[in-house]
């Protein structure tokens, strides 16, 4: 196992690989920009190192200055956390070059992978069904292809992930401008502007399975997680197993997503996402060569400490699940995710200082987090405070626990998604467990919705 | 005043409920003071205008082929080069912020900086 490990990330995740790192004996170097100074992973790690100013290009997506610092701190290996270089081959390959680990798959299975269209090529290799679509990249005069898939179409960015670069088209005549858009923000987001298109499914659920396989060719497959409820393709909360699946579906798609890893010949942890359509098909979509946002779901209704299995793959050693390709589960988990955006102005970010921090607790309840009490919000990042992670017996005890853990949980200063999730929570359809991917467009489109809103606030006195 | 005897002074004065200290002898002035903020950094205020790292890396003095001949004392120009940070492929240049006389050097010929850490203060003309 390594002796220390460098964190290339901010915030919740970085905290979150640091305690692991804790519980395994293996000394934490953490980065930070000027403008992380105060962020709760600096004090948490055994070190720390400046590496840029605020601007994510010029510190947490600088590869030499990461590379800097994983030298200046002499670590092993490198976390990527998500987002930043996480899925970034050259990055990947910078580490082996700079003879350190990076703790994530080869150069070779994040080119082979987290190109999506390269991934597509992959799924249709191993059998796996894929959601029609053309195969490759495609230039601005696509507009034959689009016809061919049929309106409405979705162009994806190729290099893309976290809900970014994604357009919908739904007439001949937005094709050029949706592209348009796609292509700069697909270039801005992941400093590629290369998309592709699919065929729309309407409000699909979104499915994922998270593997893991190590270099001794042990693989196994967790139980999906069900996040389809999303707004503007960010997940918003996410739940595991999923209402919609049952045991015969969960083996199918177990297999897909573990045929796939070994085709890839990848080592890590990985995750393959689907759509299921109405009628129950499933579709490939893509794979993300990383540890997920949305893991602690996982965690909790296994007991597997993923980032744990991160690096015994990474370091070479055997998985924690060398026995069971199959994965047991008991209960049900579901993850609220705590942004600070105010819901009642469309999700436009809040800014400003934590004043009060009160997180819920008792059974069932886990909290990853880097805010605390007094905490400026930097400006620079991402919007995510906390996921408030819950779990229950079955699905309906994990709802009634989210209900009692988000009305304890008070936060002054900032707004966050927290009065989204308790309606969320209220809702009778998310309580049948009757969910897509349109399930936020419909909660927050009603016409009395400001009243709702209204009544959300009036009945929860901070 | 150097860097050392300034930094025991202000972990000396943390232990303390001073806030604030000056320091005045025949080479000029330094003010301390302590903020009340959680990070109990001390906010040095002085004539001396600090160099920061332009990035991480391994400061050099001198640019590959060429000799080093700065010392403590000497005259500097403004944006003239007092060294460079090695990052990567790249060499950083490190410049003078103003022109004046090269008070503190603070860094070490091929040891490892952190973006933003003071390198030189200068005392401006």
């Amino acid at each position: 196992m390594f002796k220390k490990v460098l964190i290339a990330n901010r915030g919740e995740i970085a905290v979150r690989v640091i305690r692991t790192l804790k519980e395994m004996g293996v000394q934490s170097a953490a980065v930070y920009s000027e403008a992380d100074r105060s962020c709760l992973h600096v004090r948490m790690a055994d070190e720390a190192v400046c590496i840029g100013p605020a601007m994510a290009r010029e510190s947490y997506l600088n590869i030499a200055a990461v590379i800097s610092a994983a030298k200046l701190t002499g670590a092993e290996a490198v976390h990527p956390g998500y987002g930043f270089l996480a899925e970034n081959a050259g990055f990947s390959e910078a580490c082996a070059k700079n003879g350190m680990v990076f703790i994530g798959p080869s150069p070779k299975s994040i080119r082979l992978l987290g190109h999506k269209t390269a991934a597509r090529k992959m799924a249709v290799k191993a059998g796996i069904p894929i959601t029609p679509g053309t195969m490759d990249c495609v230039s601005k005069n696509c507009g034959p292809e689009a016809e061919k898939i049929g309106y409405p179409i979705m162009i994806k960015a190729a290099a893309g992930g976290g809900g970014k670069g994604i357009r919908i088209v739904r007439e001949k005549s937005q094709l050029v401008h949706e592209l348009q858009m796609a292509q700069s923000e697909a270039g801005a987001a992941f400093g590629n502007d290369e998309v592709y298109l699919e065929k729309y499914i309407e409000t699909p659920r979104h499915i994922e399975v998270q593997f893991v396989r190590d270099s001794h060719g042990s693989t196994a497959a967790f139980p999906e997680r069900d996040c389809s409820i999303q707004r503007r393709h960010q997940k918003l909360l996410e739940e595991s197993p999923s209402p919609a699946v049952n045991q015969a579906l969960r083996k199918k798609l177990e297999e897909a997503g573990l045929s796939l890893a070994e085709a890839a010949g990848y080592v890590g942890v990985g995750t393959v996402e689907f759509l299921l359509d109405k009628d129950g098909n499933f579709y490939f979509m893509e794979v993300n060569t990383r540890l997920q946002v949305e893991h602690p779901v996982t965690e909790f209704i296994t007991g597997a400490d993923l980032v744990r299995e991160q690096l015994l793959a990474a370091a070479g050693e055997k998985i924690s699940f060398a026995n069971g390709r199959s994965v047991a589960f008991t209960g049900h988990a579901i993850e609220h995710r705590v942004n600070a955006e105010d819901f009642t102005r469309n999700f436009a970010p809040s800014v400003g200082r934590v004043e009060e921090w009160l997180l819920p607790g008792g059974p069932g309840v886990r909290v990853d987090t880097h805010v605390y009490q007094g905490y400026s919000l930097p400006i620079y990042y991402d919007s995510m405070l906390a996921k408030l992670i819950i779990w229950g017996r079955d699905r309906d005890l994990a709802v009634a626990r989210s209900a009692r853990a988000l009305d304890e949980f008070r936060v002054s200063g900032i707004k966050t998604t927290l009065d989204a999730h308790r309606l969320i929570v209220e809702n009778e359809n998310f309580r049948a467990g009757r969910t897509d991917t349109g399930f936020m467009e419909r909660l927050l489109a009603p016409a009395d919705s400001a009243d709702r809103l209204v009544g959300v606030q009036a009945g929860r006195p901070s | 005043m150097d860097v050392k005897t300034l930094s025991k002074l202000t972990k000396w004065m943390e232990t303390t409920d001073l806030e604030e200290i000056t320091w005045k002898d025949g080479e000029g002035k330094i003010s301390l003071k302590l903020n009340n903020q959680p990070e109990h950094h001390a906010a040095l205020s002085s004539t001396l205008i600090p160099v920061s790292s332009p990035s991480i890396g391994i400061f050099r003095f001198s640019r590959p082929g060429k000799t080093n001949t700065l010392k403590e004392g000497a005259s500097v120009k403004k944006d003239q080069e007092l060294g460079a940070v090695e990052v990567g492929k790249d060499h950083k240049p490190v410049p003078a912020p103003a022109d004046g006389f090269l008070k503190i050097i603070s860094v070490e010929e091929g040891k490892p900086v952190e973006y933003g850490q003071p390198l030189f203060f200068i005392e401006p003309r």
